[in-house]
């Protein structure tokens, strides 16, 4: 319990100074946002209009960053996230940030899951059954693919999954994304191959980490002890190694879990799927800071989120850790 | 009954174990000593099933009751093996810590036997296991069940893997140094409890040691091997009273023992203050002796804290007394030895004494720059990417570093460096090689050498020859009074081998949890120690 109070604490910390620094960046920023949005032509009605909507001014005075940030912050903590500068909603009002990213993050979301149940599914077993392997042939094989599916760039293998489900066995239609609102079916069914993308460099890392983890752990004396008491290998490698050699591949699948859940960019791109990946690059891109300064925090809360989750599994796997 | 017929082992090519024939009756303890390289390890593993694929066996067999478990040109017949591994053979290893699972109860660890060779249900299996504990001398056995191997400590965790190896009544327990790395007076229950198992279940033992001391405490009969061959094997009273062969009495003298004659640099240092007369020594009050001698080290109510583990910038910090009210003073061209177990602050002492740790209270007043350090292991306090010239220059920049005026040219340095690799008594052609181009007794050469290149008056030596071998051990340890000599050095001896500090030291300071429960001289400690705990030290080695 002390110690679920000590993350907390440590989260809600980073997540105050992610914020500071994420809105105080955009602050510094030059350009005129307002004048961006209304036109050259807009009467200085018009623009104080809409200035005093986004919150830079209020009764025609000027607010100073740390008023402006104190209101953010008061507005984030009530699930009020400010409105776009970008996207409109109807003629005269701004898209709240929350529908923006709320209809954006299922779509990221579900592809992480997708991919970490192929990566998991796959690379553990291949992992094991890699290092139990007393074929040098196979082993000179699984090397060869795993470096390679290692080196690819997702983008490429991207092209490639296209080409080879999409155009030549026609699997899915490239380009034809459903929306969960329409056919969730549908929208699984495409989402399986942009999954299979980011999932399958992982699959050869994950494979390969656990593999050489197993390996070295072969060498450990308890494993010579459970030798010498009549374990088969087989026995050793399931009842002994695999436990202990789990240890570095899950935080290395936990780093894995927070960069997919943080957006693939570059395969939401390709597979032309609206994740927040692809939101994050056209906010920059169109300076729709409010929508940073959200997604800014949403990856923090990720990252922190998955560690602290790979930190209890970790007490789970390893005995020794949670009485120091 | 169990025999190894003419065995040899290769790797690669290269042969280990050259035509070894051993045989081990029911009921007897055979010891296999010799010093690392030997080829003790590889014999036993092999005959256990459990050396590396890449073994070949070039000639012999290997027979359990006339079953031939393993012969020359054959592979490895695991399925066969496994049914005697762990049921009829078993083996008790060197570390305990490594050598069980850190992730499973050790309880589980010890039910798989059971599980892998008998029909016993759940309950069944419990049942023994706790049985067997309690055989063992374990104490509180279901906590002990259901504890992990890192929540137990080094002598409890050697029972579970003995618990473990005798759980299924073998014929055979192979024991490869099994107390080398847990304290003396655990040590020695262990050896007992060894000892009391043979006895009782009357099966064969095979004890494989470095140590000859042990060897010759718990073994019927012993076999001395040497660069793979077996180059002496009889009773045990016949080989270390009348050793046929040279090795083996080179090895008996190598063995630092009490009922040697000390070699004392102090003696030789100041042989007006050091009775000629060697009976008048020992009645003389070690005190007395040391007036005018000048000190290079005082240290008074001296108190070492440590910080609690905890690095959480919250939490209340915690300070954890380790070393408490130690006062004694080191003289010049003495050894003091430091002895206790481990744990009792030995190190923290050190390492205070030599401005490690700031977290001390008491006064510690030194005569000389820098005191130095030399360390037990000498295959990782090196580092293995430098040459042995670059280590040996290091202490020189380092200080160079910090006062201006002790600097030196480049060509000093290697000058000095060429000097320092002399007087450790090696060859020019050391100095562009790596360390692990080095054998052990070479690397702890160096480690002396860095440790004097700065010409400190103090070394605090931390075990520093544990790690080696006895002939080894013995030239390292000559090495150290020769250079003490020659450059008046004091040491501060730290050592778990009392015999060792026996050979080395002129004073011991005895530790227990912290305290200094005992100063004086070694042969006064060892004739008539005053304390209960020095006396159980001594009497466990």
């Amino acid at each position: 319990m002390r110690y679920l109070g000590k993350k907390l604490f440590t989260l809600i910390i980073t997540l105050f100074l992610v914020s500071v620094a994420a809105f105080l960046a955009f602050q510094i920023v030059p350009g005129d946002v307002v004048g961006s949005i209304v036109g050259e032509d807009a009467s200085p009605e018009r623009e104080q209009q809409v200035a005093e909507e986004l919150g830079f001014m209020e009764n025609g005075k000027k607010l100073s960053p740390a008023v402006r940030y104190t209101r953010w912050m008061k507005g984030v903590l009530q699930g009020d996230f400010g409105v776009s500068y970008r996207y409109s909603k109807s003629m005269n009002e701004q898209m709240p940030v929350k529908e923006l990213i709320g209809d954006k993050l299922p779509v990221t979301l579900w592809l992480a899951v997708i991919s970490m149940v192929f990566i998991i599914l796959v690379s553990i077993p291949l992992g094991v059954v890699w290092a139990r392997c007393n074929n040098k042939y196979l082993d000179a094989v699984l090397g060869v693919i795993t470096q390679t599916a290692m080196a690819v760039p997702s983008f490429f293998l991207g092209i490639i999954l296209t080409f080879v489900f999409g155009i030549l066995l026609k699997a899915f239609v490239p380009g034809g994304y459903v929306s969960y609102k329409e056919n969730f079916g549908g929208f699984i069914g495409y989402l399986v191959f942009p999954a299979l993308a980011v999932a399958i460099p992982k699959i050869a890392m994950t494979a390969r980490f656990l593999r050489n983890s197993m390996l070295t752990e072969m060498k450990s004396d308890y494993v010579r002890t459970a030798y010498s008491k009549g374990c088969s290998k087989r026995r050793v490698m399931y009842g002994h190694v695999l436990r202990n050699a789990m240890m570095p591949v899950v935080t290395f699948l936990g780093m894995i879990i927070a960069e997919i859940v943080a957006g693939s960019i570059v395969i939401e791109q390709v597979f032309g799927l609206p994740g927040v990946g692809r939101l994050l690059i056209s906010s920059i891109n169109t300076r729709d800071f409010p929508v940073v300064e959200i997604l800014i925090l949403y990856i923090t809360f990720v990252v922190i989120f998955v560690y602290f989750l790979v930190d209890i599994l970790y007490r789970i796997i390893d005995p020794r850790i949670s009485e120091k | 009954m169990i025999k190894i017929e003419n065995l040899s082992v290769a790797f690669e090519g290269t042969e280990v174990v050259k035509n070894v024939t051993l045989e081990l009756k029911d009921g007897e303890i055979l010891g296999v000593v010799g010093e690392s390289g030997s080829g003790k390890s590889v014999t036993a593993l092999t005959m256990m099933g459990l050396v590396s694929e890449t073994a070949q066996i070039t000639s012999g067999r290997i027979l359990f009751d006339d079953v031939v478990l393993r012969e020359a040109g054959k592979p490895l017949d695991k399925a066969l093996y496994r049914k005697y591994q762990g049921a009829e053979m078993s083996m008790v290893f060197q570390e305990p810590m490594t050598s069980l699972n850190p992730t499973l109860r050790v309880g589980k660890q010890v039910e798989e036997m059971l599980r892998l060779h008998t029909d016993l249900t759940g309950e069944e299996i419990r049942t023994r296991v706790l049985e067997t504990f309690e055989a063992v001398g374990l104490k509180k056995v279901k906590e002990v069940y259901a504890s992990y191997p890192h929540q137990l400590s080094g002598g409890m965790r050697q029972r579970v893997m003995i618990a473990m190896a005798v759980i299924l009544h073998p014929d055979l327990i192979v024991a490869d140094e099994p107390t080398t790395a847990l304290d003396v007076t655990i040590q020695n229950q262990i050896m007992e409890l060894l000892r009391e198992i043979n006895e009782k279940e009357q099966n064969a033992m095979l004890f494989i040691t470095h140590d000859l001391n042990l060897a010759r405490r718990i073994c019927h009969r012993v076999a001395v091997m040497k660069d793979g061959c077996v180059v002496e094997q009889g009773r045990t009273a016949d080989i270390f009273e009348h050793p046929k062969e040279e090795y083996t009495r080179k090895l008996i003298e190598a063995v630092p023992s009490r009922l040697k004659k000390r070699v004392s640099v102090m003696e030789r240092l100041y042989p007006e203050r050091y009775g000629e007369k060697p009976g008048e020594k020992n009645e003389e009050n070690s005190e007395e002796r040391e007036k005018g001698i000048p000190k290079i080290a005082a240290v008074r109510d001296l108190s070492v804290y440590y910080r609690d583990g905890n690095r959480n910038p919250f939490s209340k910090k915690k300070q954890h007394c380790v070393v408490e009210g130690a006062s004694f003073d080191i003289y010049k061209g003495e050894s003091l030895g430091l002895v206790g177990e481990s744990g009792c602050g030995k190190t923290s002492l050190s390492k205070a004494i030599l401005g490690m740790n700031p977290l001390i209270s008491g006064e510690i007043k030194l005569e000389t720059i820098r005191p130095q350090m030399i360390f037990q292991d000498p295959y990782s306090s090196l580092n293995p990417t430098k040459t042995i010239g670059w280590l040996l220059e290091e202490p020189l920049r380092a200080v160079g570093k910090l006062d201006e005026s002790l600097a030196m040219t480049a060509e000093d340095r290697r000058a000095a460096a060429y000097d320092m690799l002399h007087k450790v008594g090696l060859e020019d052609k050391y100095f562009g090689r790596k360390p692990s181009q080095l054998s052990g007794g070479q690397r702890q050469r160096i480690s002396i050498g860095q440790a004097l290149i700065t010409g400190p008056g103090l070394i605090v030596a931390d075990e520093p020859v544990s790690a080696l071998d006895v002939t080894i051990q013995a030239q390292i340890m000559e090495l150290m009074q020769k250079l003490q000599e020659e450059m008046q050095l004091s040491y501060l001896f730290i050592s778990h081998d009392i015999n060792v500090v026996y050979k080395m030291c002129d004073r011991i300071m005895v530790m227990k949890e912290g305290k200094i429960v005992e100063i004086g001289g070694t042969e006064e400690i060892f004739s008539n120690p005053r304390q209960e705990y020095t006396k159980t030290l001594l009497k466990n080695s």
